[in-house]
Parts: C-alpha cells; structure tokens; sequence
C-alpha cells in the first residue's frame, strides 16, 4: 500500500520531469536572432583559433564567412541551403551541433535517456526502500514508552535529538 | 643540471618503486617496519621530484636553451613571473608538475597521518605512489623535460604570448591541485576497499582534502574562463572546448560526491554509490589529462601518433579493473538497510540531485568523446560545439536549481506536505514575484527568465533557512539577533559554509545567463573622430596609441565611452607584436561594471588610411560570474573550519577508541 501523501509526490515529480523534458522544445531565444545569426551558429569556424562558431569567432576566416552567409542569404537561399553548401563544401565537420537524424540522433538522445533511466531506477529503488521503511517504522507509543525500542531506534532518536539540539 | 634533474627523476622512480613494494607487502605482512619505510620513502620520492622541478626552473631562469624544453617554451625576454610559469607551460614540464602536486599531497597525507587510521595508511601509501610511479615513468621515458639539443639556439622560442597572462599563469596550478587532490580520497576508498575497514573513515578524514579539491578546482575552471575573456578575444569566457570540459565533468561527479556522501554519514545509506563517485571521479581525472594531453580529441589518428596516449589508456584501463575489482570483491561488506520513510524526504531529494549532477557529467563527456565514436562508427568526423553543450545542458541546469531551491527546505526522513508548503510558501512565491516583474520590465527571452526566476527562488531559500535557524536561536536562548545568527552558523560550519557555496553557485549562474542572453555586439571601420554605437554606449575613435618593451611592442586605439553624452571612460583595445617573433595577439580593453562589461577588441589597423577595425560586445552581468566564484571560495573556506559537531565527533571518536581498547 502507498500512501497518498506518496503517491501525489510521484505525480509531482512525473509532472515535474515532463516540464523538463519539455524546456528542451522552448525555442532558441529570440534576443536578437535572424536568418543570419543563426546560420553563423550552426556553422563552425575552421580557423584553428577556439572552438567557436562563425558567430561567435572574431578571426578573419570567420569575417569572410558571415559576408559570404550574407550573399547568399541575399541572393535568397534558405538557411537550410546555405548551411549544405557549407557542408558538401567542407564536409560534416562545420556543421557546429550534430544533426537530429539517423546515427547523430543518438548525441541528442543519449544524456536525456541516461537520466530518465537513472530517474526510473531511482523511483523504483525509493518505492522498495520506503516499503521497508514503513514495515520498520515502529508505532509512536512504542517510542514513547521507549522500552521496545530497539538499539538502532533508540540510536536515531538519540541522534534526532543531538542534531536538533545543534541547529538550535 | 640537466643531469641532476634527470638524476632525480630517476631516483625518485626508484624510491616510488621502493614506497609500493615496501607499503604493499607491509601491509601484507603486517610489518611495521615495512610500512614505515614505505612511508619514508614517500616522503623521499617529493623531495626528488622538488629538486628536479627546481632543477627544470633554474634551467629555465639561466637561458639554458640547450635543454629542449627550456628552448621550446621560454626565451630570454620572458618576464621571470612567467618563467616559473613556463615550468607548466609543456607537455613533458606540465606532466612534471602533476607529479610535484601528487607527491606533496602524497607528503602531507603520510605527515599527518603518522598516528592516524594506520591500518588504512598502507594502502593509501601504495595507491598513491603507484599513481606517482606512473607519472614518473612518463616523465622518464615518455615525456622527459631535461632532453638537450645537438644544436644550441641562440634564443629560445618564448612562450606563446596568449599564455602570457596571469590567470593563465596561475590556472593550471590550480587546475592541478583540484584534479590530483581529488586522488587522495580515492586512495582511501581503495585502502578501506583492500582493507575491508569500510566504516565512514575514509571519507570522513578526507572531507577536507574533498572540499579544498574541489574548491580548487572550481577556481580553477573560473580562472581558466577569466583567461579565455580577458585573452582570447571573442567576448566569451567558455567554449565546451575538449580541454575545458576534461576539468569540468570530474568537477561536477565531485561535487555530487560531497552531497551524497552526507546521506552515508546520516543513514549509513549509499555506501556503494559513494564508493563508486569516488573512484569515478579519480578515472575521469585521470581520463581528462589522457583527452587533454593525447590529442585523442582532434582525432583518433592523432592518438597512436602521441608519445603518451597509449601509456595513459594503459593506466586508465588497469585503474578501472583495479578499482571496479575491488569494489564488486567488497559488494557483501558494503550492504547496507536502505530504508526510505517517505518518498519526500530529504534523502530522496539528494537521490535526484546525485542524478542529475553525474547526468550533467555524463552528457558532457558524452558530447566530448561523440566525435570519436562518430569516426569510428561511421568514419565520419563531426562536430559537437557549443550549441549542442547549451541546449542540453540548459534543462540539466534548471533541474538542479530547482533542486537546490526545495532540497534544503524538503526535512531529513518524512516531510509533511503540509509543512513543505508551509516553508516553500515564501522563497517560491519570491521566485514568481520576480519572474513577474522582469516580465513586466520588459523581459521575454523564455531561458533567462526561468533561470533568473529559479536563481532568486534558491537565494530566497538560503535567506530563509539562515532567518529560520536565526529565529529559532533567539526564541530558545534569547541571543540578540546577530549573536544567534553567529552561533547558529558557528555550530554547523558544513551546512552554512554549503549554503554560501550555493549562493556563490546562483551568482554565476545570473552571470552565465545574462551574459549569454542579452549579449549585444558591433563591429565597425573608424576614422579618427567617428564614433560608433554599442547599446545605450557611443565609442569615438580618439587616437593611435603605441608603447614599446623588450619584450613587445603595443600598437592600439584610444577610444571615448559615451553614455549619454557624457564621457565615462577611455578604453585602449590594440594589438601585441612580440620581439620573439610570435604571431601577434589581441589586447582587449574591458570597461567592466556590475551591470554589464563593455569589451573592445581591435582587430585590424591601416596605416595608410589611419582607420581601425573594433570590434564591441556588451556582456551584462558577467562580473556576477567572477563575484559569485570569489563567494563560492569563501563559503567552502568556511565549510572547511572546524565546527562544534566536528570537535564533539572527534572527542566521541576518541572516547569510543578508549573504550574498546580497555574491553580488549
């Protein structure tokens, strides 16, 4: 048996998580984005500088690109499109974040489904953990009378007193 | 020199040698003679590798360009601060003074430990010099720093002039004594896994060597942004470069280590899970100077090609079997009644909090080694940048801080929903409260207000629990306010010294967010008297400025801020041409304030037409990064000092000891 105060806890988390998962779709902000800026951050920069994006790199190979980026985008190319001749150009590498498809889908899912694994198994441990916990837990008069407490209880509730005894 | 200092290295590999034979079989055969000699032999091994480090320094401050090394990374117009630094400026040099940090660690943990967990002691002593023996092997054979030339230079190379900064000359140091202090509480795990003494010692008398370790490091990565700001010119302080994530991910299993280690400490729960955070965050250490020092990043080719890779993928496989070995070995001993009275409870909070900060972990590394298994997969090489670290990482971040903002408040054992809404009541409705407002101030970007809103909600829970204790002092001992609040903390170094930590945590948070949401860049072409504008900022191209040393010559811009109209600053940003011939570097002007960073580059100039190229960031907030890590250094300076509880421990300790001695 699980006790409601139990349950509802679950449901807040399950709800809590589906929040987080749901962040992720949120779109990329939009201080100052246009065509242009987000080409230069899904393109890399080759310059050897840093491990930044054409948007971010101030180097001159990165200057050439973002005017380059511009012509194109003028000339009325998508960003969809710009981004490819960068790629059958350069190949893969420039592109600054993997795609979301076929083998390079697994970059993206990979942390996400650690975590939630992780979270079921945590869930599924407390559930077991808190069912002995419960079956341990000795009725309060037991406690109060103190007598069929046992050594372990009597070492918590010496221990609960101590550290109340402290934060006080 | 050369030869006195290749002289150490080698002795110092003997003694290594001699310190894992003599403590291992000590400690086999329970001879204290041995183990002593093991200990001693420690203490030799630190004072060879001291003198080969002196050694490598006197070579360097003397021009001694014959040594390779001394050649390749200093010259003879090289500033003497950074001379000491060149000691860490190269790979065999930095793998020296990994060394040097590991056997002075290795020398304070023998030195106080004379009287000490001695039966642990043993087994430290052989992990810890087995690890050293390692490094000295590589410094030995592999990377030697005192190899001379056959041709002697006349000068030397220099040092790369981007490394010519002081937050670079201290960073690795610090990196270093984060990283490699990191080792010692894994070597007692080790000794209480060979041992079979699995009690709390082990973490309880390396809590200290924990804290300033991870502390440490956490200065570290902050000094190693500071330098990619101030140095590297793109107005940014973090790349999610290979390099800077290696620090980071055993940054962050530590760091889930101190949390979950107090639930082992209260509920004897976790045993297990602690042990293996320990040695987890040892192997991605070690891991991280085998990404950072092998090349393996760039491409899996380049690995085969370095002199040192294969020998650290060595090390790193032999740890992972010893330790893991040694841990399933033990699985019977460590099992401990995991009992949970309620699923909201503190303990199950610290439980997610575990989760996600070894989640971050892994999505981190998972990101950084992508690239490889991509390569060898599909034999394509790609590319995980910053995009892919930020859009995974933003979520991982939120959930942490809603974590840290209800976990403090969530009671250890059963929490009553009743009660948590009681306490919740406030920080969360501050948390709206400020969501609200900077909505209503104009504020739309999605990510900065919920992690703004998220921040404030975390401070206002510190606030409350210092106001709580605070309050509850005063009723139950009548202490005026600042007394009680004194003595509330006093009592609980730990509790309060973490609280700071997460304050200082928020700060740079608000930092990070600001900064990277409401950055504001141009860029523009000036004659002398023409201005340009950076938000509410007018910049006028003043006049050329030059200056000379013998080191470099500056060519630069003066630039008016005007705000308004008014003038405020002056601001030279300009470039170094170094005499040594390097490429020259960008020097950026910063006018930083607490509400926002004005940053200058000048990236080009033209003689001929006396027009500079700028280049100009507005970064809000980014001081709060800096301010939040000095806060963070102190709240774990103060977690560290003894408390009230730790003294009333140790005297239990000492009055158990006493005990079973006179029952024996």
């Amino acid at each position: 048996m699980q006790p409601p105060s139990n349950r509802r806890a679950i449901v807040a988390f399950a709800a809590f998580a589906a929040l987080a998962a749901l962040v992720p779709t949120i779109p990329a902000h939009a201080a100052g984005t246009g065509t242009q800026q987000e080409v230069e951050g899904r393109l890399m920069c080759y310059c050897g500088c840093a491990n930044l994006t054409i948007r971010d790199c101030s180097c001159g190979t990165a200057a050439g690109i973002k005017a380059d980026i511009a012509a194109r985008l003028a000339k009325g190319q998508s960003s969809d499109q710009v981004v490819a001749a960068y790629v059958s150009r350069h190949g893969e590498q420039i592109r600054s974040a993997p795609e979301r498809s076929g083998f390079n889908l697994i970059a993206w899912i990979m942390p996400f489904a650690a975590i939630l694994a992780g979270a079921l198994m945590i869930v599924a441990l407390t559930r077991r953990w808190q069912a002995r916990g419960v079956a341990a837990l000795p009725g309060p008069d037991t406690l109060a009378g103190g007598a069929t407490a046992s050594p372990a209880d009597r070492e918590t509730l010496d221990r609960i007193a101590r550290e109340m005894r402290d934060t006080l | 020199m050369a030869e006195f200092g290749t002289l150490c290295l080698l002795l110092g590999l003997a003694t290594a040698g001699w310190a894992v034979v003599a403590s291992f079989n000590g400690w086999l055969g329970r001879s204290g003679s041995l183990v002593l000699s093991g200990e001693r032999a420690v203490i030799a091994t630190w004072g060879l590798v001291a003198l080969a480090v002196g050694s490598l320094e006197y070579l360097i401050f003397t021009d001694r360009f014959d040594i390779e090394y001394v050649a390749s990374y200093s010259n003879r117009a090289l500033p003497s601060t950074y001379k000491v630094s060149a000691l860490w400026a190269g790979q065999a040099g930095s793998i020296l003074f990994w060394l040097f940090v590991l056997c002075s660690y290795a020398a304070i943990v023998v030195a106080m430990n004379r009287r000490r967990n001695r039966p642990l002691m043993p087994v430290v002593v052989t992990t810890l010099s087995v690890i050293a023996v390692f490094f000295l092997l590589l410094v030995n054979f592999m990377a030697r720093p005192f190899v001379s030339l056959s041709q002697v230079p006349i000068d030397g190379l220099g040092m790369n002039p981007q490394l010519q900064n002081p937050f670079m000359a201290i960073h690795p140091p610090a990196l270093y004594t984060g990283y490699v202090g990191l080792t010692i509480p894994f070597a007692f795990a080790i000794a209480a896994l060979s041992t079979g003494q699995l009690s709390d010692t082990w973490f309880r008398t390396t809590r200290r060597f924990t804290i300033l370790s991870w502390f440490v490091l956490a200065t570290g990565i902050l000094l190693g942004g500071w330098w990619a700001y101030v140095e590297l010119g793109w107005g940014g302080y973090w790349a999610w470069d290979p390099v800077e994530n290696a620090s980071l991910i055993p940054w962050l299993t530590a760091t889930a280590f101190l949390h979950s280690v107090m639930i082992e400490e209260r509920k004897k729960m976790l045993r297990v899970w602690n042990m293996s955070l320990i040695i987890m965050t040892f192997l991605l250490s070690i891991l991280g100077t085998f990404i950072t020092r092998s090349g393996v990043i760039s491409s899996v080719h380049s690995f085969t090609r370095s002199d040192i890779g294969p020998m650290f993928a060595g090390f790193l496989g032999v740890s992972v079997i010893i330790s893991v070995g040694l841990l399933i070995y033990r699985l019977p001993l460590l099992q401990s009644e995991h009992r949970l009275d309620s699923f909201v409870s503190r303990e199950s909070s610290f439980l997610f909090n575990n989760l996600l900060l070894v989640g971050a972990a892994f999505a981190v590394l998972w990101g950084t080694i992508f690239p490889i298994i991509s390569e060898a997969v599909r034999g394509v090489k790609i590319t995980v940048g910053p995009p892919f670290f930020n859009e995974i990482m933003v979520p991982i971040t939120f959930g942490l801080l809603t974590l840290s903002a209800i976990c403090p408040i969530i009671a250890w054992r059963r929490a009553t929903p009743h009660k948590l809404l009681d306490k919740i009541r406030i920080p969360l409705g501050t948390g709206i409260l400020a969501a609200a407002v900077l909505f209503a101030a104009g504020m739309r970007d999605v990510y900065a207000l919920v992690a703004f809103s998220l921040c404030i909600f975390v401070v206002a829970t510190t606030v409350m629990e210092f106001f709580w204790g605070t309050r509850a002092r005063m009723k139950a001992t009548g202490e005026p306010a600042l007394g009680a609040l004194w003595s509330l903390v006093d009592r609980n170094k730990r509790r309060y010294g973490g609280f700071i930590v997460h304050v200082g945590v928020m700060l740079i948070i608000v930092g990070i967010t600001g900064s990277s949401a409401f950055k504001q860049e141009a860029t523009a072409v000036l004659a002398r008297g023409e201005s340009f504008a950076l938000g509410r900022f007018a910049l006028r191209f003043e006049d050329v400025v030059s200056h000379d040393n013998p080191n470099l010559e500056f060519l630069g811009a003066r630039l008016a801020v005007l705000d308004g109209g008014r003038r405020v600053a002056t601001l030279e940003p300009g470039q170094n041409f170094y005499k040594a011939g390097q490429d020259p570097s960008s020097e950026i002007a910063i006018r930083s304030t607490l509400r926002e960073d004005l940053y200058l580059i000048m990236s080009g100039f033209d003689p001929q037409a006396g027009k500079v190229t700028l280049k100009g960031y507005l970064n809000p907030l980014v001081a709060w990064i800096w301010i939040g890590g000095g806060v963070l250094i102190l709240g774990s300076w103060f977690a560290m000092l003894p408390d009230l509880r730790d003294r009333r421990r140790e005297a239990e300790a000492r009055l158990r000891a006493a005990e079973s001695y006179a029952t024996s």
